[in-house]
């Protein structure tokens, strides 16, 4: 039972990382980011390619170079006074289809992993690579600056007032737009670090970044989008879950498990709101 | 003006097209594709463009129907005809109480959330054991009649999509239409008109569960063969893109973009640069023409309404302005 659950808060942590990102582009712009997975992927494949602590600075470079693009469209989409958040959303899901053929034709189909750690610690009674102390440090790490930014600083607060009301932050001379890009930017170092902690977890290969948005919003989305904690905590929560259900069901009913374990969630979610007319 | 004449437009060109074609496969067999992937576009457009509905499950209702008609017909030797009612109405079925379910729910989350249950639809269709055939999926599936030819399943399949051009496009010119554009538009006012909001998109939603289901039973037939991951995730995806690129708006909007897509899938080069194009493209159309390519044709309605300033623009389903 206790192995099965550190086993999830490490599997866990890995979804975290991807569920910060994703929440805080929630919190500052109130659209998704689908693409953020292939950020993560391409930072990854970079940072093997280019090797060594320069290849980690070039890997998440370029997870901030791809999100830029994604932020300059949000943009283009905005100057089409299209306020419609699904329309980016739905970009979003062609600029993950753009990346994924990229890294596809540029870094082939195998997958790529590195594993610097050789010996294990020893948590009451698991093994636990000392990765996952790693991941959990730099989680929290990257946790405590996110939430500095966005509660402790001008900028954060700025942002946090572009999300609730644009036309307001506006009038108050807030620059929205800039605000927008920067909180796209920001993601995508975030996501760019998330994805070169996986490469040094699990590996990636071109078509995992899909697989990686869609953990990552799982995690972020169960205990409500609205806190950048509450994203990495639902990470822990679904790790745990699937570590358990892995470990105690039949294997086919176990990856069922964490999906309708977030689906409840979210219906639940949905009926406790007692708002009979629009839809929030 | 044009939607009205959706029907006959689809009508006078697919059979222009087959007539062009003749009996060249590899042509019959791009555009059969092409009126299945217009079929589940359309679910998306009715759900998505006039609902407002973001289902990313429409591929998942797919696989219900098509699943439902192969282990019917390849199993228990059921004539394929019996079976299209199945098709359509097990998904649709399906999709009554989940719509019940997520319509509450926020745009975004309720897109979620059907992600998360096409995922849990194709766990499931894996783990069937000998009911659905495992990872390896169903073979032997019939045709739909003996004498079955790639141009009389052309012709079938077109003719599938007539119908529910027709049907879909009279339904938006009725009381119901208008009601499900003002709930797109304006729940709170439909709640006014005296609309019931969630038993009406419930109802949007089941329509296109089943027109997916009937796109899954033709697909099952054409190929004979289906898996799991045959209406997978980004297949729904895929459907979603046509349906935008097209104009979701419009009624013809998803066949239209099922057209181009498909085409423009098929004449680009190299495997594996070609998502870069696909991509590309999509992002483009979305910044360039927000409303699809067809999106056009409702530009034009809209304008004098906005100008009088008495209705906002979306509102206006097509009689009112005109």
């Amino acid at each position: 039972m206790v192995d099965f659950i550190i086993l999830g808060i490490v599997v866990g942590v890995s979804y975290g990382l991807l569920a910060l990102p994703l929440s805080l582009l929630f919190i500052a712009t109130g659209t998704v980011d689908f693409a953020l997975g292939a950020y993560a992927v391409l930072a990854g494949l970079v940072c093997f390619v280019v090797g060594g602590p320069l290849g980690m600075v070039a890997g998440i470079l370029s997870a901030v170079l791809a999100a830029s693009l994604v932020g300059l469209v949000s943009r283009l989409l905005d100057h089409n006074r299209r306020s419609d958040h699904l329309t980016l959303v739905l970009a979003s899901f062609g600029f993950a289809i753009f990346l994924e053929s990229f890294v596809l034709s540029t870094f082939g189909e195998q997958p790529y992993v590195r594993q610097p750690f050789t010996d294990y610690w020893d948590i009451l009674g698991t093994r636990v690579s000392p990765q996952a102390g790693v991941n959990l440090a730099a989680a929290l790490v990257v946790l405590a600056v996110t939430f500095g930014l966005l509660y402790a600083t001008p900028v954060g607060r700025m942002m946090r007032a572009s999300a609730i009301n644009p036309r307001g932050a506006t009038l108050a001379g807030i620059p929205v737009h800039i605000m927008r890009a920067s909180t796209f930017v920001f993601a995508g170092l975030l996501a760019g670090i998330a994805g070169v902690l996986h490469l040094y977890t699990s590996g990636l290969s071109y078509s995992s970044g899909m697989h990686l948005a869609l953990s990552g919003f799982g995690a972020a989305i169960i205990f409500g989008l609205k806190s950048p904690l509450r994203a990495f905590l639902g990470g822990i929560a679904i790790g745990v879950v699937e570590s358990l259900s892995n470990g105690y069901l039949p294997s086919h009913v176990a990856t069922v498990v964490p999906l309708f374990f977030i689906f409840g969630i979210l219906i639940l979610q949905g009926t406790s709101r007692t708002f009979s007319g629009g839809r929030a | 003006m044009i939607e009205k004449w959706s029907a006959l437009i689809v009508l006078v060109l697919a059979v222009l097209a087959a007539i062009g074609m003749g009996s060249n496969a590899a042509w019959l067999g791009t555009s059969t594709l092409i009126a299945i992937y217009s079929l589940l576009a359309l679910s998306v457009g009715i759900t998505y463009g006039q609902a407002g509905i973001l289902s990313v499950a429409q591929g998942a209702f797919a696989s219900m129907g098509a699943y439902a008609t192969g282990i019917l017909t390849a199993r228990y030797g059921i004539s394929p005809f019996l079976t299209l009612p199945v098709s359509v109405l097990l998904p649709a079925l399906v999709a009554l109480p989940l719509a019940r379910l997520v319509s509450p729910l926020s745009p975004l989350v309720l897109a979620i959330a059907t992600l998360m249950f096409a995922t849990i639809v194709e766990i499931l269709l894996r783990g069937g054991g000998d009911l659905t055939g495992g990872y390896i999926g169903l073979s032997g599936i019939p045709p739909l009649f003996d004498a079955q030819t790639p141009v009389t399943f052309n012709l079938i399949a077109w003719f599938a999509v007539v119908v529910v051009v027709f049907l879909y496009a009279n339904l938006m010119n009725s009381a119901w239409g208008r009601a499900i554009n003002t709930v797109r538009h304006d729940p709170m006012r439909a709640v006014a008109d005296g609309t019931n909001v969630t038993r009406l998109q419930s109802l949007v939603f089941t329509l296109g569960a089943g027109m997916a289901g009937l796109a899954g039973w033709l697909y099952a037939h054409q190929l004979s063969f289906i898996s799991p991951d045959l209406f997978g995730i980004p297949v729904s995806i895929n459907a979603i893109l046509m349906a935008v690129v097209g104009g979701a708006g419009v009624i013809l909007g998803p066949v239209a973009g099922a057209v181009v897509l498909s085409f423009f899938y098929e004449f680009l080069p190299g495997q594996e640069s070609r998502g870069m194009f696909y991509g590309a493209a999509l992002i483009l159309t979305l910044v360039v023409a927000p409303s699809g390519l067809l999106g056009f044709t409702r530009f034009r309605r809209r304008s004098p309404a906005v100008r009088r300033g008495a209705v906002s623009a979306g509102a206006v389903p097509g009689k009112v302005a005109s």
